[in-house]
């Protein structure tokens, strides 16, 4: 039947338009009514539990707790029902409440289920465990928590205290442990659930918990500084806590006003006893021991890189509070439950932008204004109980998350699309909360961590392109006076050229207010920048423009060498350096002019050209900093295309890494004001990129197992020059940049009066220490890669076993005996 | 790092129903071939690094594409749509990443956003052959601009099989008067 159906829908015409003449008599086929199975319904109700705001979640709550253990019996509704919980648990973290109280009641009705949960749950723990999978730890140990009071004696406490050893053994071998602190972390937003729970009688162990996790926690990690979202230096205001040392004061305050937790939903509350009506007591249920879980030791790290998070927000220091202050511990639980979602769903960016945007669906009804309700209105709110916005609440944890360092969990471009759904979904409501955000960003442009500028500039223009490119520009116009190495103005200028790099500059220049169109230049605006070589005027024009004609035609070597001679020879008779210069500046714009009209273009002159770019490249450091001078020149107008043609070129390696960066920052450094331009950050970002991306491959083949002798040595080689000229490259932009930092390269010298107290010094300064921290971050967290990813690596020497103990190889253990051995 | 077997909500990175039916039907036709085959529609895309990319303006550029499909990783190819006849794009692309991962990504956090101002469409691709770039329909295009009533300035106004329908409706009219 399927395939007539898809027959007949195939032509306009068919089946469709036949029956919509035959007004009297309607033969389509009516859909078969049948009832839902109960299994099928209770799996709907259960993944959509608290979804609607038309529903009261606690009816979701009791209906599906009843339904469930009405029908024990069903084993497809049993086995549904324990897998779909725990799924959401794991999946959509704001649920667990609501899930954690489902299963409080069907435990009240049929203890047997409760345990069969109980036991799937710890199963699961168990091996997300070994695994050191800590985030889908938290989330369990989270649900388990709100279970308290099903258990016998202390319940969860003893496996918090065990967890809390381990933390307190990893801290104690090394004051760089990141991994005891993930540990703490996942008790204080455990503590917090189990303080909600029905149970009672438990305020003493968890200030007993807390009192031990408040030396870890308050005290500072090194790394914090260095993944701070503004560097202390440049804000000392503004930079950020850690996020387990806040957490700990909130709790501390929470516990001082008897675990209020306000936000949280307690959907269990208004249970009540089917025989009494009486409101349900948690306390008599049939108590079960808490399952046994074994927390290994030394507790195993999982492929997540961990580095100290630290707290930021997007709508701090506002006239009205429309986010929970930080000393509030709505703001940690909310931001927590918010960015595990946001992270776990990345499979369906339209869902997750519908969870935040019925994020008061998951918390208490006091907890936020009327979603959409307008900033203005906030203000006269004020002095009333404060709650807060919702739509600030959850664009704030996207932030969060697209602006965490050293590195986002998901590419930034999965942040771009939530944020663009969220707006899809409720514009009305989300712009102006966007608008805010961007506000607070612009404004800290000046202080702020460089690479996150530069991923809120990337974000900005992206962002844009999908809504038509308005922003209300007019706002930033008195800004346009500031001097081009302004952060601001290069900011502008900055979006600008990202907004034309995905449209074109027409469309962009058609969407700004005055005085902004200005900033368009006619050059921009031209498809096809003007070749030099056109004009009489030109230095070695006739050669230029017969080297062009030349590439045009596809002409073989043998004919544009003698141009190329023509050129040198010429140059050498007016007395210049390096007759390479100008030949090599003839032949790379002629490149850019032929493939101006697209990118296959310019690629396939490259190609053809290849050996003869390789060649002087070799032949001449100055002559290979020109290829990349006159291709930034060529296309100075659209940055964009010139840093993709560079990418390029290093691919082919006709350019190395170091060579982009001699280029920017020694030859064309200008006294540092190069610094302050968006694209050059972007190239060198990338081409540093390159370089650790390509490390990281050789390392991770390193580390791989079942590696011996000789490919062992081999791979090692590679990897100790690889890691050398690494570090060279590190090494090459501290030494640049540091001058610069200091005020104290030659250029910046001679500028001016040479006093260094111009008004552009201090700017440029600043440019120089904003650099210096990224690159210093990027070269401590590639380190610390390699480190950690060595430490357990086959070690040199290492020969394969003999055939007959193959079988035992594999199991890993002759690794480790082996290791001793050496 | 889940080890859940079904997620709770759907995913947005499985090969489209497009893909999936064209599949299907072909399976329908070669029914003892089918036996042979044995074969899952995703198999061919187990470790698919090109993507599909659709209703693109005729208009939008090579560096437009780049810069957006470059945030989901280094490109390796892009091989423009183009007319059969005039060999101008007409509408479509193929992305081709150097890791599945990243094409993945592509298809969750790009397809469905806009380009150019289109929401633009994206498939997971089994990898390009030589003359896909070309259009399928019967004056050179995509097939799905041969037929369409609404009037798309992005690529080249109404169907050009209406078009062309109009065309001579209205010369016959003049011709008439």
């Amino acid at each position: 039947m399927a395939e007539n159906d898809r027959r007949n829908h195939s032509y306009r015409g068919g089946r469709k338009r036949r029956y919509r003449d035959d007004d009297d008599f309607d033969r389509r086929p009516q859909r078969r009514r049948y009832e839902e199975p109960l299994f099928v319904q209770v799996r709907r109700q259960l993944l959509t539990i608290a979804e609607s705001a038309a529903r009261r979640a606690e009816d979701d709550v009791q209906g599906i707790a009843k339904t469930v253990t009405d029908n024990y019996d069903d084993e497809e509704i049993r086995r549904d029902f324990v897998n779909i919980s725990l799924d959401l648990v794991l999946e959509q973290p704001m649920k667990i409440p609501f899930i954690a109280g489902t299963v409080l009641v069907a435990h009240s009705l049929k203890p047997e289920l409760g345990s069969e949960v109980l036991s799937k749950a710890a199963e699961a723990l168990q091996k997300y465990i070994d695994m050191g999978a800590w985030r889908e730890v938290k989330l369990l140990i989270r649900f388990l928590g709100i279970l308290q009071p099903v258990y016998e004696g202390d319940g969860i406490f003893p496996l918090l205290e065990e967890l809390f050893a381990r933390a307190v053994d990893l801290q104690t071998a090394s004051s760089e442990d990141l991994l005891g602190l993930e540990l703490v972390k996942i008790i204080q937003f455990t503590i917090p659930y189990v303080m909600l729970s029905p149970a009672s009688g438990f305020e003493g162990q968890a200030s007993a918990l807390l009192e031990k996790t408040d030396i870890i926690a308050s005290t500072p990690h090194a790394l914090v500084d260095l993944v701070n979202s503004f560097s202390a230096e440049e804000n000392q205001e503004a930079a950020g806590q850690s996020v387990i040392s806040l957490m700990q004061t909130q709790l501390q305050s929470e516990a001082n006003q008897g675990w209020e937790l306000k936000c949280l939903p307690r959907p269990w509350k208004d249970a009540r006893d089917a025989e009494t009506d009486e409101p349900k007591s948690f306390e008599s249920v049939v108590k079960v021991p808490f399952p046994a879980i074994t927390v290994p030791n030394p507790v195993p790290n999982g492929e997540r890189p961990l580095f100290p998070e630290v707290y930021l927000s997007v709508y701090a220091n506002q006239e009205v509070d429309t986010v929970p202050a930080i000393t509030d511990i709505s703001s940690s639980l909310i931001r927590d439950a918010l960015v595990d979602t946001i992270n776990l769903l990345d499979f369906n960016r339209v869902a997750t932008a519908k969870f935040l945007i019925d994020i008061d669906c998951y918390f208490t009804p006091t907890t936020f204004v009327k979603r959409a309700t307008p900033f203005d209105r906030m203000r006269e709110l004020i002095g009333e109980v404060q709650p807060w916005k919702p739509e600030d609440v959850a664009v704030d944890a996207v932030f969060s998350q697209l602006f965490q360092l050293p590195a986002s969990e998901h590419k930034l471009v999965y942040y771009h699309s939530v944020l663009t759904e969220c707006c899809k979904i409720a514009p009305a409501a989300i712009a102006p909360s966007l608008g805010r955000a961007i506000r607070f960003l612009y404004n800290s442009l000046e202080t702020m961590d460089l690479e996150l500028s530069n991923r809120f500039l990337d974000w900005f223009a992206h962002h844009l392109s999908n809504f038509g490119f308005t922003w209300k520009w007019s706002e930033w116009a008195d800004d346009l006076d500031l001097p081009a190495i302004d952060p601001r103005m290069a900011f502008i200028q900055g979006a600008l050229d990202k907004e034309i790099r995905l449209s074109f500059a027409q469309r962009i220049k058609g969407t700004l207010p005055d005085p902004y169109p200005k900033l368009i230049t006619p050059g921009k605006e031209k498809d096809t920048p003007d070749f030099k070589y056109s004009s009489e005027m030109a230095p070695y024009s006739k050669e230029g423009q017969e080297l062009m004609q030349l590439i045009r035609k596809k002409a073989s070597d043998e004919e544009i060498q003698p141009v190329i001679t023509a050129i040198e020879d010429q140059a050498k008779s007016q007395g210049v350096d390096d007759p390479k210069i100008p030949s090599t500046d003839a032949f790379v714009t002629s490149l850019c002019f032929v493939g101006s009209k697209s990118l296959s273009h310019v690629l396939s002159c490259i190609e053809r050209s290849k050996d003869r770019l390789l060649t002087i490249g070799a032949e001449s450091e100055r002559a290979r900093c020109q290829i990349i001078t006159s291709v930034m020149d060529y296309w100075v107008d659209q940055p964009g295309i010139a840093i993709n043609i560079i990418d390029k070129l290093l691919n082919y390696t006709i350019l190395t890494p170091l060579s982009v960066l001699e280029w920017a920052l020694s030859e064309s450094v200008a006294a540092g004001t190069i610094l302050s331009k968006p694209h050059v950050f972007e190239m060198i970002s990338a081409t540093v990129g390159k370089v650790t991306n390509r490390m990281r491959q050789i390392v991770a083949a390193r580390g791989q197992h079942g590696l011996y002798e000789p490919q062992l040595s081999v791979i090692d080689e590679t990897l100790t020059r690889e890691r050398a000229e690494m570090q060279a490259l590190f090494k090459y932009i501290e030494d640049s940049i540091v001058s610069v930092a200091a005020g104290s390269n030659d250029e910046q010298m001679e500028r001016g009066d040479g006093s260094g107290t111009q008004p552009e010094d201090a700017i440029i300064r600043q440019w120089g220490r904003r650099w210096l921290r990224v690159f210093r971050r990027k070269a401590a967290v590639e380190e610390a890669f390699i480190s950690d990813s060595l430490a357990n690596a086959t070690p040199l020497g290492t020969q394969a076993p003999p055939v007959s103990q193959r079988d035992d190889a594999a199991d890993g253990d002759l690794d480790i005996a082996d290791a001793d051995a050496q | 790092m889940s080890l859940l077997a079904v997620n709770t909500v759907d995913r947005l990175d499985r090969p489209s129903a497009y893909y999936v039916s064209k599949n299907k039907r072909r399976r329908f036709n070669d029914r003892e071939e089918e036996e042979q085959q044995q074969e899952k529609p995703d198999d061919k895309l187990k470790d698919a690094t090109t993507l599909y990319v659709g209703n693109l303006s005729f208009y939008t550029t090579e560096e437009q594409i780049h810069e957006l499909f470059a945030k989901c990783g280094e490109i390796k190819r892009l091989v423009m749509g183009l007319d059969r006849f005039n060999k101008t794009p007409c509408g479509f692309c193929f992305v081709e990443y150097y890791t599945h991962q990243d094409a993945l990504d592509c298809l969750k956090y790009i397809g469905g956003t806009k380009l150019d101002e289109r929401i633009i469409r994206t498939d997971l691709d089994p990898g390009f052959e030589e003359g896909r770039q070309f259009g399928r329909g019967k004056s050179g295009g995509q097939v799905r601009d041969e037929y369409r009533e609404e009037y798309d300035p992005g690529r080249g106004g109404y169907g050009r099989a209406y078009d062309e329908q109009r065309q001579r409706e209205e010369d016959e009219y003049g011709a008439g008067r």
